[in-house]
Order: structure tokens, then C-alpha cells, then sequence
């Protein structure tokens, strides 16, 4: 486990090119505590180039002393130990793999990830029930993320985020909890105090790079 | 006035030779007709005819069947004299060859050939492949996460023009920015997930509309992919029926879903694939159970010919039926 379980982080998705992105991440404040994720898009797009410049970039930003932490979002449905391994050696700390995916493909990506030395991630998007599938693994992964889509958010407004659900995991398995699908301040917020480790944002930075920093400041500030 | 009549003798000679000349293409032109029974010609046609004119005339009887054009460079391989020119004139006519219109046909059958492991290995397989219409190549979703978008640029550029590109990207969300990807790489059709969320896999489809190109929902894991078709605002061009290969790998027991094949057609006027099957006795089941297209891959243990071969078999049975 690469994450201080005794600290709150902020992840930063991002989906657009590899020049604004660039840009966005020079704004970032430095700190340990940000996280950046490649998201799916990205590496569909750029690949492996795509999460190396990304840690790059974050390393420069970070300076010597501090542990960047890089999320490849790969969403794995199948082959997952090929897509790790890939996702690894390009310099990934944390890789994803889909809740919805068979039983057999969570497995593996598991055990690939703890071979690869990365921290594996679930995505519970569209699980209706999450901690109905964490009891059927051969191991537990080390975060658990909770989801809300994107396209659901923007096309179906009643969707809440699975607040609710953190304390009930929680409560069960000694796991992180990573909040996904907050789109206002508010939202974000509300999530580290539902007792989220990790909330997911990526929403205000598609309108202003600006929005970036000002909102990581804002949580460096807020949430100890 | 002796120049001019040796001008006018020139030009009587020079088109007593043109109309020779005519007529002897006129000759070459009416026996092609007698031999194909109409239809294209074609540079190999033309070719046989003059050596058939240079040769007696035993050997001029035209195949029965068509050769398919694979074939012709097999023939030239044998070291008869003469036969250079005949695969000279294979080239031409692979050059020639009518690029095949990259749109699926209803009630055709095709095989789709998954990459997945690297670049070097996917151009390899593409250089074995017989060249078909009914061969379409899949960008796998590990190719496409490790390479990025250049993954389907490069394949698209080794691939034989026209050739259908699948790119399997499993979309999961954000559909709209991963259809746009895609379709600016090149590809004919995109993939996304059964199990991801209804809003997703509208939008997916809504943008695989707007960017003209085939909507396919990977059904792996969706118990029953009939209720996730009746949700959709509008139904996509190809459904698949899945077995992961993990599932396959780690739990033998777990089959392809062949009764659903015939489900989903009785529903819904959409084309069925199968994917999951590597063994020539799994594609021939699944074609004989009404699928449309059928994936397959190539496995750790299998060489890159094991793949052409199959593909190879496939078009001779397709052929036959």
C-alpha cells in the first residue's frame, strides 16, 4: 500500500490533451497529498506516453523528497494482468479495474498488481451492490472506489453519489475508500466528511485550468 | 513530287499496321469475352490470352473455379517457364483489385481477428492474412491502452486499404470523447460495455451516429443482454456475446452463450458476434448457430500461421456453403 491511510487525498482526473495538461499540472500546488490520475480517455489516447509524461511532469513539479502518486484509470474488463504490467513500467503507483468485470478478472488484476508493486483500485460504478462482490475476491484490493459516471451524471440528475455506502464498507473491511463523481465543491465536501480517503474530481477543471489550483488549494486548507 | 509519294506510302503503312493492331486486340478481346462469359477483365485474363496465342493451344483452357487472389502467388512459386509474368501480373492485379467498401453487409459472415499483444506481432499476423472482404481486424483494448491512438493509426496503415478496423475500446464512461478518438484514428466501429451504465451506452451510441461509424456493446458479463437492448433509446449495429479470457482461462466450465444468439435476432434486426471461440471447431459452431461475425485471437501457444490458417479455412468454408 503505497497511500497513508491516515490521510485525506485529493485526485485530479485528467481527460484532455497532453499540452493542457501539461498546463494544468503546473498550476497544482505541490503537495503529497494530490493525486493525479491518468484517466481513461488519456490513456486510450496517449498510452503508456501519456501516464510516463504525466509522472514526469508531476515529479518535476514535486521536486526531490516527495513520492508523486500516479493513477493509471484503466477500467480493466478482461486480460487485466497485460494492462497492469503495461500501466506499471510505465511508472503507474495505482492501477483500476472494473467492479462489473468477471470474478476471474478482478482476481487477477489483483494479483497482478501486488507482483507489479502498485496499488489496485475497484471501480464500483454501476455495482449496485459493492460489498456483495468484495466477499466473492481471493484477496481484497487496497482502495475501493465508489462511482457515479459522468454520462449519468449529466443525463440523469436524481443519480446521488453512494455516500452511504462508505461507512457500511468501512465498517466491514479495513479498506481506502475513494469517492468518484463529485461535481461542485459541495459535493467534494460532503464526501471527505461521509469519511471518504480519497475523492475523484475532475469536473471544474474541464472550464478553467485556473479552477485547478484554486480548488486543490482550497482542499490543502479545508481538509487536514 | 517522288517525297510526296513516299509520304503518302508511310501513311499508308502506318495505318495498315494500326488497323492490324486493332485487330488483333479486337481478336484478344473477343476470346476473353467466349472464356469469362463477360463480366471485368483483368490483367491476367489479357496476359494468358497472348501466351495462349504464342503457345499451341492445349493449354488454354480457363479454370473452372475462379482463383481467389491469394492463390495466384502460390501458382507462380512453381518454377514453370513463362510463370514470372504471371505473377507479375498477380501484383498488378492486387493492385487492381476493387478496395473493399469498409461498411458491414447484413447476412454476410465475417471473421474478426483480434490483436492484442504487440505492434511487431499485429503486423505480423496482418502480413499472413489472406486477403477478404469478410476479414475485419480488431485494435485490442490492451494495444489501444498501451499505445494510445497510434495503436489504431498504425494498424489501420499496415492493414490492406479498406480493411474494416474494430477498436475495441471497452468503453466504460465519458463515451462521447473516446467515440470522437476513434473515429479521428480511423476506425470503422468502437466497442463499449453492456455493463456500464444505460446513460453511457446511449451517448456511446448516439456519437458512433453522429461520427458515421458501427455502434458494438460488448455483452461480457451482462447476464441477460436482451433487457439492456430493450433500455436503450436507440438499439446499436452489432451486439457481442462474450466469454472473457480470464473467465475462460480460470474457469473452464463457463460456455459462450450460443441460445442467445438466435434471442437477440428473433428481437431485434441487429447483427450478432461471438467472441471467445480460438479453435476452428468453436468459429464453425458459432457460425452454424446464426452468428454474424466471430472473434478470434491468437493465444500464447499458438503461432502467428495457426491464425492465417484459421482465417484461410474460414473464407474456404464460407465459400462453400
Amino acid at each position: 500500500m503505497r497511500l497513508n491511510k491516515k490521510l485525506k487525498y485529493l485526485q485530479i482526473a485528467f481527460n484532455r490533451s497532453m499540452p493542457e495538461v501539461h498546463q494544468m499540472i503546473n498550476l497544482l500546488p505541490a503537495s503529497e497529498r494530490i493525486i493525479i490520475e491518468a484517466g481513461t480517455p488519456f490513456v486510450k489516447q496517449y498510452g503508456q506516453d501519456g501516464i510516463a509524461s504525466l509522472k514526469g511532469w508531476w515529479d518535476a513539479k514535486l521536486q526531490a523528497g516527495r513520492r508523486s502518486y500516479i493513477v493509471a484509470d484503466l477500467k480493466c474488463m478482461d486480460r487485466g494482468s497485460t494492462e497492469v504490467g503495461a500501466a506499471a513500467s510505465a511508472g503507474a503507483s495505482a492501477a483500476t479495474c472494473l467492479g462489473l468485470a468477471p470474478i476471474e478478472t478482478i482476481d487477477e488484476f489483483i494479483k497482478k498488481c501486488q507482483q507489479s508493486n502498485i496499488d489496485s483500485m475497484i471501480d464500483m460504478m454501476n455495482v449496485e451492490f459493492p460489498f456483495e462482490i468484495l466477499p466473492k475476491l481471493k484477496k481484497l484490493p487496497d482502495i475501493v472506489v465508489l462511482h457515479r459516471g459522468v454520462d449519468e451524471g449529466i443525463r440523469n440528475r436524481e443519480k446521488q453519489l453512494p455516500l452511504h455506502l462508505i461507512h457500511r464498507i468501512k465498517g466491514t473491511y479495513n479498506l481506502v475508500i475513494s469517492l468518484a463523481g463529485g461535481e461542485t465543491v459541495k459535493e467534494v465536501i460532503s464526501s471527505y466528511f461521509n469519511d471518504a480517503d480519497v475523492v475523484v474530481v475532475w469536473r471544474p477543471f474541464y472550464e478553467e485550468p485556473q479552477e485547478t489550483s484554486s480548488l486543490a488549494q482550497e482542499f490543502l486548507k479545508t481538509i487536514k | 513530287m517522288d517525297s510526296a509519294g513516299k509520304i503518302i506510302n508511310d501513311i499508308v503503312n502506318a495505318l495498315i499496321n494500326i488497323g492490324f493492331f486493332l485487330l488483333i486486340i479486337f481478336v484478344i478481346w473477343i476470346r476473353i469475352k467466349k472464356q469469362k462469359g463477360g463480366g471485368r477483365l483483368n490483367f491476367e485474363d489479357i496476359f494468358k490470352s497472348l501466351s495462349s496465342v504464342a503457345k499451341p493451344p492445349t493449354d488454354t483452357k480457363p479454370p473452372a473455379v475462379p482463383q481467389p487472389p491469394a492463390s495466384d502467388t502460390v501458382q507462380s512459386n512453381t518454377a514453370k517457364p513463362g510463370m514470372e509474368l504471371m505473377a507479375l501480373t498477380g501484383v498488378f492485379n492486387k493492385l487492381l483489385a476493387p478496395v473493399p467498401v469498409a461498411k458491414l453487409k447484413k447476412r454476410q459472415k465475417y471473421l474478426q481477428i483480434a490483436l492484442n499483444s504487440t505492434l511487431n506481432e499485429a503486423r505480423e499476423i496482418i502480413y499472413k492474412l489472406p486477403r477478404s472482404e469478410s476479414i475485419l481486424v480488431e485494435v485490442g483494448t490492451p494495444l489501444i491502452k498501451i499505445y494510445g491512438q497510434k495503436a489504431i493509426r498504425d494498424i489501420k496503415a499496415i492493414s490492406p486499404a479498406g480493411t474494416y478496423i474494430v477498436a475495441d475500446t471497452k468503453t466504460a464512461d465519458l463515451a462521447d470523447r473516446e467515440v470522437a478518438m476513434v473515429a479521428q484514428a480511423g476506425a470503422h466501429a468502437a466497442t463499449c460495455l453492456g455493463v456500464a451504465p444505460i446513460e453511457t451506452i446511449d451517448v456511446f451510441i448516439e456519437e458512433c451516429v453522429k461520427y458515421s461509424i458501427d455502434s458494438m456493446i460488448d455483452m461480457m458479463n451482462v447476464e441477460r443482454p436482451l433487457m439492456i437492448l430493450k433500455q436503450l433509446k436507440k438499439l446499436p449495429d452489432v451486439v457481442i456475446l462474450h466469454r472473457g479470457v480470464d473467465e475462460s482461462e480460470f474457469s473452464k466450465e463457463k460456455q459462450i452463450p450460443y441460445y442467445q444468439i438466435q434471442q437477440i435476432k428473433g428481437n431485434f434486426n441487429i447483427s450478432v458476434s461471438v467472441a471467445g471461440g480460438d479453435t476452428s471447431r468453436e468459429v464453425q459452431r458459432a457460425f452454424f448457430n446464426n452468428a454474424d461475425i466471430v472473434v478470434v485471437w491468437k493465444d500464447f501457444y499458438q503461432s502467428t500461421s495457426d491464425t492465417a490458417s484459421l482465417a484461410q479455412s474460414f473464407l474456404n468454408n464460407i465459400k462453400t456453403k
